[in-house]
């Protein structure tokens, strides 16, 4: 079954558990066959970064680190806030795999008129 | 010839699809799978995704799902 479908992430580090159940949701959502994206913005931008999603483990769940590589090697994407990542002074030469730093119009473009998404 | 099988414990949702996607895609077309989970959300997940995806749903009697790769 064809389609996209959009996962918005606006925390880190500072609610793992939101972080984790995202990409959790993501994970879901590629192994449907949906192609899917993953929004990272405002704190969530910091999980572009190499080495941020290495100590996020909640209980219950899959280890982040796990869960964003699961991800992206089932054709996932991310995509990174570009005013956000600035604000933060973050580094475009520690991008994890299949992180990509955008525009709003490149969001806009990937949602359409109609692509579904869930916000955490 | 005997069915491909993966007991996935109380693995559930994305944890769960994302490696259930991989283990059919190494399988041909027609081949049947048994996946056992304890997931508590599989009962309304894994009907749906075979759904989405285009396998066949066999057999559904939790915690045991039958299903046929498309």
């Amino acid at each position: 079954m064809p389609g996209r479908f959009c996962i918005s992430l606006t925390c880190a580090a500072d609610d793992p558990d939101k972080a984790t159940v995202a990409f959790v949701v993501a994970n879901a959502a590629v192994a449907s066959d949906k192609e899917t994206l993953v929004f990272l913005s405002t704190e969530g931008v910091r999980l572009s970064q190499l080495g941020v999603a290495d100590s996020i483990h909640e209980e219950g769940f899959a280890p982040l680190k796990q869960l964003m590589t699961s991800f992206v090697e089932a054709g996932g994407k991310i995509f990174v806030c570009s005013p956000c990542f600035k604000k933060r002074g973050l580094d475009d030469t520690k991008l994890v795999s299949g992180a990509t730093i955008v525009g709003g119009a490149k969001l806009v473009e990937f949602l359409g008129d109609a692509t579904p998404g869930v916000s955490y | 010839m005997t069915m491909d099988e993966w007991d996935a414990g109380d693995m559930g949702c994305g944890d769960l699809l994302i490696e259930l996607r991989r283990r059919l895609a190494a399988l041909d077309s027609g081949r049947s799978f048994r996946l056992v989970t304890l997931d508590p959300g599989a009962i309304e997940d894994v009907p749906a995704w075979c759904r989405l995806t285009g396998h066949t749903l066999v057999r559904a009697d939790p915690p045991t799902f039958i299903i046929e790769v498309r």
